[in-house]
């Protein structure tokens, strides 16, 4: 089944295609974060012939973006953290003790997963407004929490259920405990699974918008993805620090992307589609 | 089967045996419940009071009002409106990038040189915030600094920027295009895995027994791919369903209510009116939809794992 010549030059026309497809926006962004704000207004100007650091300067020293990104890095840490802690004990839980109905208490947790946001912020607006939790991170670390708790469980679990347990078994009969035979044995095995939700909890929660949105007005206490907003104005958008502040707050994503990126294709489709 | 057993020896059947499994398990579980079911029921509860936050200090305020604040949203033509446009957001969301996802995961799945880097580079969409692909699209779409605007005036098309968010009839087509080119790798990752579970060998027996490219992609593709695709299209139906971002962010429903959906409706009643009474109502309806789905779902994956 060899392809021929024509067939080949095809597949590799659609697969430029398909990457500036994916690319091009980027592209544009970076290229408007290096305008002036005379090329940028400038429309026969789409490629920059001077490129200037200005707009990134704007962003990082005259602006509350630092500021931002601090508060939305502390937030997310803080949910992985707690989510990871949570998520690794009751997937060791789940698997390696008889847990009546766990099938189903898995299953019930996956759908908690799916429950709209929208339906839940109503209810958490009136019990926040009780606890004194709106406008704090500490509210915030709680509603992220009702997200990326859920998927954390059910992602090690899946990661979990791969695992041969009879090693732990083996350290047990060599007098291990329990504890120490999970840290020796099956927390090396689990890395590549541990670290990759990991990631995937702490971008989780660095992506988030809407409840960040709603219970946060301090301008001090926003989140990156709320803050980047301070650059649209209601007249007059700036449009050069807003594109700078865009690739900043990308910094996390693309480490994320280094790390996971071997077993992308493979890892993260299996937690949803074998279960 | 067998063999599954003897692995979880360490499985005994007792409370007390078992004791620290569900000391272990309760943390997470306890959490899941407080943060998710309780406010799921305390919401589905307030859909049914008289719960206007604007009328805070009203007499009959957190007053039982039955189906009241259904039937106020279901009598409403901007809900109906909100419906319809639900409808459309999902069906040309859902189509447009199973189509898509489908022709790229098929060139992503070729031995082409450099394939790992096309496949990263095609991922990247997908890995980007929410808030950060709007803001991107909305300097795409922009009048006066847009590319799609300066590259149509350029051809000659448009002699000034054109306002693809701000005008009637092409806000809903610009929001779709947006987010097709967010969530359609997520999609084209699913089928790119379940294309990779599709052995070789059966290609080259159906291509001895004379079948052509495109018997070859209906007898031998789609039968071996179906499942993992079907668990990924109600899975990001799901996703679409529940978009907030991707709309918010570029249009907040306008102009006009034309990309209005009942997401972006619910929490214009909310947060926007302080109408919480209505807003949980339509979140409400919401949730069942996205209950079916998830049973769906459910399902699938159950009926994949017993297998």
């Amino acid at each position: 089944m060899k392809r021929t010549k024509l067939e080949l030059a095809v597949l590799y026309i659609l697969s430029v295609i398909i990457v500036a497809y994916a690319f091009l926006p980027f592209l544009w962004v970076f290229m408007t974060a290096l305008k002036s704000p005379e090329q940028i207004f400038n429309m026969n100007q789409i490629i920059p012939t001077y490129i200037t650091f200005d707009n990134f300067k704007q962003v990082l020293f005259h602006s509350n973006f630092a500021r931002y990104f601090l508060n939305s890095a502390v937030i997310s840490i803080v949910v992985t953290i707690i989510s990871m802690l949570f998520a690794v004990m009751a997937a060791y839980g789940f698997c390696r003790y008889h847990i009546v109905g766990a099938e189903k208490v898995k299953m019930g947790i996956l759908f908690t997963k799916m429950f709209p946001g929208v339906l839940l912020s109503i209810p958490y607006y009136v019990i926040m407004r009780k606890l004194g939790l709106i406008d704090t991170h500490t509210g915030l670390i709680i509603l992220n929490c009702s997200f990326v708790l859920p998927f954390a469980v059910w992602n090690m679990c899946t990661f979990f259920v791969q695992i041969p347990w009879e090693i732990e078994e083996a350290a047990l009969v060599d007098g291990c405990n329990r504890f120490q035979a999970f840290v020796k044995t099956i927390f090396p095995m689990a890395k590549p699974g541990i670290s990759a939700t990991t990631l995937y909890c702490f971008l989780m929660s660095w992506d988030e918008f809407m409840y960040a949105n709603t219970f946060i007005s301090t301008a001090m206490k926003k989140t990156v993805q709320v803050g980047i907003r301070d650059y649209i104005g209601e007249y007059s958008t700036e449009w050069g620090p807003l594109m700078a502040a865009v690739i900043l707050s990308l910094i996390p994503v693309i480490i994320f992307f280094v790390f996971v990126q071997d077993n992308l294709v493979g890892g993260l489709s299996a937690g949803a589609v074998k279960g | 089967m067998k063999e599954k057993k003897r692995k979880l020896k360490l499985k005994e059947y007792s409370f007390r045996q078992n004791f620290y499994g569900y000391l272990l398990v309760a943390p997470a579980v306890i959490a899941i419940v407080l943060l998710s079911v309780y406010p799921l029921l305390q919401g589905i509860w307030i859909s049914f009071l008289n719960y206007d936050m604007t009328k805070a200090s009203s007499s009959n305020f957190g007053t039982f009002a039955g189906l009241k604040n259904y039937l106020v949203i279901f009598a409403n033509s901007k809900y109906r409106n909100a419906v319809a446009n639900s409808v459309v957001w999902t069906l040309v969301n859902i189509v447009a990038q199973l189509a898509l996802a489908m022709g790229v995961a098929l060139v992503l799945n070729e031995k082409l040189k450099g394939r790992g880097i096309f496949r990263t580079i095609a991922l990247l969409p997908w890995a980007i915030p929410a808030a950060i692909s709007a803001l991107t699209f909305s300097a795409l779409y922009d009048t006066k600094i847009g590319v799609f605007n300066a590259i149509l005036i350029r051809l000659g098309i448009f002699k000034e920027g054109y306002s693809f968010l701000g005008n009637v009839n092409t806000a809903m087509p610009a929001v779709i295009f947006a987010n097709v080119w967010k969530s359609m790798p997520f999609l084209m990752i699913f089928i790119l895995a379940a294309l990779q579970g599709v052995s070789f060998d059966m290609y080259e027996s159906a291509a001895i027994d004379g079948a052509g490219k495109i018997k070859r992609f209906l007898y031998v593709t789609l039968p071996n791919i179906k499942e993992p695709m079907a668990v990924a299209v109600i899975l990001n139906v799901i996703s679409i369903f529940n978009n907030f971002n991707a709309i918010w962010l570029l249009t907040k429903g306008g102009p006009l209510d034309s990309t209005e959906i009942m997401y972006t409706y619910a929490y214009r009643q909310a947060f926007v009116d302080h109408k919480f009474g209505y807003a949980a109502a339509t979140s409400v309806v919401i949730f069942v939809v996205i209950a079916i789905l998830t049973v769906i779902y459910v399902k699938m994956i159950g009926a994949g794992r017993k297998e």
